[in-house]
């Protein structure tokens, strides 16, 4: 069978237009050469939520009863290429329609690709990976990750790069002439063609052996029979909090356990307990409810639950206290008040080095003012000769 | 026009000549009902003039909230039983519909509200008159839904349904159909029970641990995705189904409580038969329409003609088994329907479709004929019950069917 | 009308109250300005409160089934019956009370809705609900001005030109949505004589939100908040700026932030300074700039939006607040 089914991971609306752009190309280059095809997101993620991880797919099949056979399944059970356009979803993904964490290579098939935009080396973005017990390909697209919001698109060829590549990494699904036509069709600009080609010349695989990545589980959720349910469409409340880690001062609140929010997360905050004036502000303002008050009146942000919006930081009136970093940097979502206890000058240490490390990085989630996203192209790599 | 309660009215059985609309009401005092809300539209808020009345008189201590809106009754409704109140509503036709998605989210909450339809022809054209598809609209949601045929009985049925709504093992919303004009507009005597013998009969209504109350922090009704609404879907079904042994239960007790009540002489709480034993024909129907019936067939008895009646009182949930028996016996049925279903299988009415489809399974079945009638509160004469008699006769004599569904009393 | 709870006025953000009703484990966007408006809502009323929700993101993105955010009782409600659940909520409860049939105290009462369920849909039964001063209850509007839920629709109180997907803007036709933001809470306090509190916020001023929503749960009655509550996906931004835009939006005058208890009007924060004439108004342009909804807007569109903005500061008669204008004639 000649069927080849893709899957786009991108985060909820700030890479949904993005998403679109890659699985409907697919689609149109398909024709172009007589095949059919069809693009689709999961209904289960609309409404997008920003950042929450969503998928987008493109089946394409030499006819349509062949395209009928694949589609009996209305998310495909395992695909030929996973295109992930955020790195930091490697560690795995929590869609806010289901339960559990899904790894980033689930649906990819023995033998199929995985692409990524990134600018980790191959072999850090295998440890984030949870471990398949077959092989797969590893194809990295160097670039920033691409986000921008509902209305504006901001067009850093980011799509583009990710077709042309994909030509390449997979070439039973269309050829890169194909391609190229459907782009200068849907975009009418030659720079994209070109971007394009590059990508698909510069385009390079990493295999990943079965067994290699991360060793962990991904927590999962078993869903209960009707007799289990309670009646009447009641579920049980979150229990009453407590003082911090359970102590009779500060205070921590019980946290959902079977939604965790973190594979939202792109960046996260760290905070300098040294410089924190107890303001009260990143706790006050934060509507994920994520800082644990501890008995010192410091504010312990939680890992399980922060989804790296960011509002801590642009509220906290002290320079570098609460600073935004790329999660690609963080293994774990242990706590930051119990390590800067544990060792306040190793603490301090590892802190400087990440701000300092992501004052290197440009990293922006959305729509910052009218304009803003061709500054940002403008201040990066030239479009499309990035890799 | 009607007579006024006093609280003493209620402290001892009495007898009253008040409108099946006011027996209701009146039920609802007995009840203790915490929470009823009210808007215009007729016929069914006869009812709520006369739950009105009584408080003013302070026969009846009840929050009587006038709504802004059928939709707005509802919801209050809903929110007030949520929290462990007893509650009362109703509407009629179009204001029935006004308020229906809050009589959906009724029905899925497992809200166990007790409301009245003062059956109604919808709009347009506006009339004021009885037809059945008001109520019918929420057969399939989850409501159990009873049709009444005296002013006796509205009362009786008020307090059945409160007994099986609120029992833990169903928590369903219950409605009792009452067609407009013959039973909100007319007035009959009506045995009321003293205070005492209905909370002997009726427990106080406990929502246990699907109360909303800071003492047990639930959340109710979340968003669901395809992941768990067939389950959802599931455990409503078999509320309903399990309603059936609790309604003969409260049934049974009923009679024993009330001696005065209408059911006495009725064995069964899902339909009432009347002369079936050795018919040739049974006419099925639902509500007033019992009175013409009943009369005419007395009539063709004496003519020695072998014809019987039979009124489904619940029709939510449908005794399936109690009427394949009883049907089973006899050669043939005309069921008369006061609801219209275009497009329909047979072009038939609501009532005549799903008995059919009850019908289907047995080895001999009888021929099933349809009859429209009654329709815009038109009334249905004996002679009319006649007509209808004689054409299933044919059927019966020449062995097939000229016409599944006939109009009857319609003008050509 | 039964008691009201006692919840003092907050003096200073030290001391506000660390326990949490609602807490993380929803599934709302990054920066989601409404689901701190629900932190707050529920931090200042306290553990004895039943909370409605209507419709929208706060229903669907907060409340997936099996797994909730909320620690205190919550329950769905229609999109357009925020109105009706806070009254059934409260009439259930007095009721009881008053029968004996429920532990006698004070329960606070509070439904919100979104900008749809009740600037469009809810109207009716939020006015309804205004009336029933017998019943203590608060309905919450958290205004993110879109049907936001749905997928970015536009509503009654959606900003004119804003960019929605009932109002895109296109080659023939700039500007889709023509009208201009619906003033819901003026509306609600001249409309209704009886209700004692109708008050303006944002989250963006949480100590200021915190107290008013105890002003409502306090003073007795139905009361009625209306909260701006800026959407990082409908508005498009960066979700880190969700507080500050909520800020911009009081700062260039665009929001105005009041009280009006029994009748009076109190201006507060930002708003209060710039009708003193002691602050000046941020051009509008510093805050349609910032947000992709208004992309496509000319400068033309801008000056037209800051015109309506200044006329709303200069020449109503209650300024900023009431759209009537004073005959100077009758003077």
């Amino acid at each position: 069978m000649a069927t080849v089914a893709v899957e786009v991971v991108y985060r909820g609306i700030f890479q949904k237009t993005l998403a679109r752009n890659i699985v409907r190309s697919i689609v149109f280059a398909a024709r172009k050469e007589g095949k059919i095809g069809t693009a689709f997101g999961r209904y289960g993620d609309s409404p997008e939520r920003n950042g929450i991880p969503a998928k987008q797919f493109a089946i394409v099949a030499d006819d349509a009863e062949e395209l009928e056979e694949n589609l009996a399944r209305y998310e495909a059970s395992e695909v030929d290429v996973t295109i992930n356009v955020d790195d930091t979803m490697c560690k795995g993904i929590e869609s806010w329609a289901w339960y559990g964490l899904q790894p980033i290579n689930e649906l990819t098939k023995p033998g199929g690709t995985l692409i990524v935009t990134s600018r980790q080396e191959a072999d850090d973005l295998v440890q984030d990976m949870h471990q398949k017990d077959s092989p797969y390909d590893l194809s990295i697209i160097r670039s920033t990750v691409s986000f921008s919001g509902l209305w504006v698109y901001k067009d850093d060829h980011t799509d583009v790069r990710i077709l042309g590549n994909l030509c390449r990494v997979c070439p039973q699904l269309v050829s890169l002439d194909s391609m190229l036509e459907a782009i200068r069709e849907q975009f009418d600009n030659e720079t994209k063609v070109a971007s394009a080609r590059r990508a698909y010349d510069l385009a390079n695989v990493r295999p990943v052996e079965p067994g290699e990545g991360n060793p962990e589980t991904p927590f999962k959720f078993e869903l209960p029979g009707w007799k289990e349910m309670e009646e009447g469409l009641v579920i049980k409340a979150i229990d009453e909090g407590t003082g911090f880690r359970g102590g009779e001062e500060g205070y921590q609140p019980v946290r959902n356990s079977v939604f965790k929010k973190f594979s939202t997360r792109s960046m996260r905050p760290i905070v300098n307990f040294e410089t924190c004036i107890k303001c009260t502000l990143c706790w006050l303002q934060c509507p994920d409810t994520c800082f644990d008050v501890t008995p010192d009146g410091l504010y312990d942000a939680n890992m399980e639950s922060c989804c790296g919006c960011g509002v801590c930081e642009a509220v906290c009136p002290v320079p570098d206290c609460v600073t935004m970093i790329n999660e690609q940097h963080f293994d774990d979502n242990s706590s930051q008040y119990e390590a800067w206890q544990a060792d306040a000058d190793g603490y301090k240490q590892w802190m400087t080095n990440l701000i300092d490390v992501q004052k290197q990085e440009s990293r922006t989630h959305g729509f910052h003012h009218v304009g803003g996203y061709a500054e940002e192209i403008a201040e990066s790599a030239q479009p499309g000769g990035d890799n | 026009m009607t007579t006024t309660a006093q609280p003493a009215l209620f402290q001892s059985g009495t007898e009253e000549l008040i409108s099946g609309s006011e027996a209701i009401a009146i039920a609802c005092a007995l009840a203790d009902v915490d929470v009823i809300t009210a808007y215009p539209i007729r016929p069914y808020d006869t009812v709520m003039q006369y739950v009105a009345k009584l408080k003013a008189d302070g026969a009846f201590d009840c929050d009587f909230i006038v709504a802004e809106s059928e939709h707005s009754q509802f919801e209050i409704v809903k929110h007030a039983s949520a929290v462990g109140a007893r509650t009362f509503c109703g509407s009629s036709g179009v204001g029935w519909f006004y308020a229906f998605e809050a009589i959906t989210v009724t029905a899925g909450l497992r809200m166990p509200v007790v409301a009245m339809v003062g059956n109604r022809a919808l709009d347009d054209p506006g009339a004021f008159g009885v037809e059945h598809n008001d109520a019918m609209a929420v057969r399939d949601l989850g409501w159990m839904l009873y049709w009444v045929a005296t002013a006796q009985e509205a009362l009786d049925a008020a307090l059945l349904a409160y007994r099986v709504a609120e029992d833990p093992s169903v928590f369903l919303p219950m409605a009792l159909s009452c067609d407009g004009s013959f039973l909100t507009h007319s007035q009959a005597i009506v045995n009321v029970p003293a205070a005492q013998q209905v909370q002997q009969y009726l427990p106080p209504y406990d929502r246990g641990r699907l109360q909303l109350h800071p003492d047990n922090p639930i959340t109710v009704a979340p968003q669901v995705n395809e992941d768990w609404l067939m389950e959802i879907r599931r455990q409503a079904d078999e509320a309903m189904r399990r309603s059936v042994g609790v309604i003969k239960e409260a049934y049974a007790e009923l009679n024993e409580v009330f001696p005065s009540s209408s059911f006495q002489d009725q064995p069964s709480p899902f339909i009432e038969e009347y002369e079936t034993e050795d018919a040739d024909i049974v006419i099925v129907g639902m509500g007033t329409l019992a009175l013409p019936v009943r009369v005419a067939i007395r009539r063709l008895r004496e003519q020695g003609r072998k014809i019987g009646f039979l009124r489904v009182k619940f029709f939510r949930p449908f005794a399936t088994e109690e009427i394949r028996e009883a049907l089973s016996r006899c050669k043939a049925v005309c069921v008369v329907d006061r609801d219209y279903s275009f497009g329909s299988p047979s072009y038939g009415g609501v009532l005549f479709n799903d008995l059919r489809s009850a019908l289907y399974p047995l080895e001999s079945r009888p021929h099933i004929l349809n009859f429209i009638a009654g329709l815009g509160g038109r009334e249905v004469h004996v002679n009319d019950v006649n007509e209808m008699v004689d054409i299933t006769q044919k059927a019966v004599d020449t062995g097939k069917i000229d016409q599944e569904t006939t109009w009857i009393g319609v003008r050509e | 009308m039964t008691t009201v709870q006692e919840l003092p006025q907050i003096r200073g953000v030290k001391n506000i109250p660390l326990v949490e009703g609602f807490t993380s484990g929803h599934r709302t966007c990054q920066g989601c300005e409404s689901a701190l408006v629900m932190r707050l809502m529920i931090k200042a009323a306290g553990p004895r409160t039943i909370v409605l929700g209507s419709t929208g993101c706060m229903y669907v993105a907060n409340t997936t089934y099996y797994s909730t955010p909320w620690v205190v009782p919550w329950m769905h409600t229609q999109l357009g019956s925020s109105g009706s659940a806070a009254t059934g909520t409260a009439a259930g409860l007095a009721s009881m009370m008053r029968k004996g049939k429920m532990k006698e105290e004070p329960i606070n009462v509070i439904a919100f809705c979104g900008d749809g369920g009740g600037v469009d849909m809810g109207l009716s039964a939020i006015s309804a609900a205004l009336q029933h001063d017998e019943y203590n209850l608060l309905i919450l509007c958290y205004d993110n001005e879109s049907y936001a839920n749905t997928d970015i629709q536009v509503s009654g109180a959606s900003p004119w030109g804003a960019n929605s997907t009932f109002s895109p803007p296109g080659k023939e036709h700039r500007i889709m949505n023509k009208r201009w933001k619906k003033n819901m809470a003026p509306m609600l306090a001249t409309g209704h004589p009886d209700c004692r509190y109708v008050a303006t916020a944002c989250g963006s001023y949480g100590l200021d939100f915190n107290n008013k929503i105890r002003r409502a749960l306090t003073i007795g009655g139905p009361t009625f908040i209306h909260s701006i509550d800026p959407c990082p996906k409908g508005w498009d931004y960066d979700p880190k700026f969700s507080h500050e835009l909520g800020m911009l939006a009081i700062e260039t005058g665009l929001w105005v932030q009041y009280e009006i208890i029994d009748g009076e009007l109190i201006l507060n924060g930002p708003s209060r300074a710039i009708a003193r004439g002691i602050r000046k108004r941020k051009p509008i342009e510093d805050y349609l700039l910032r947000q992709g909804r208004f992309a496509h807007l000319t400068p033309e569109d801008i000056k037209y939006f800051q015109e309506r903005v200044d006329e709303s500061w200069e020449e109503w008669w209650l300024p900023g607040v009431i759209p009537l204008k004073k005959n100077e004639e009758e003077d």
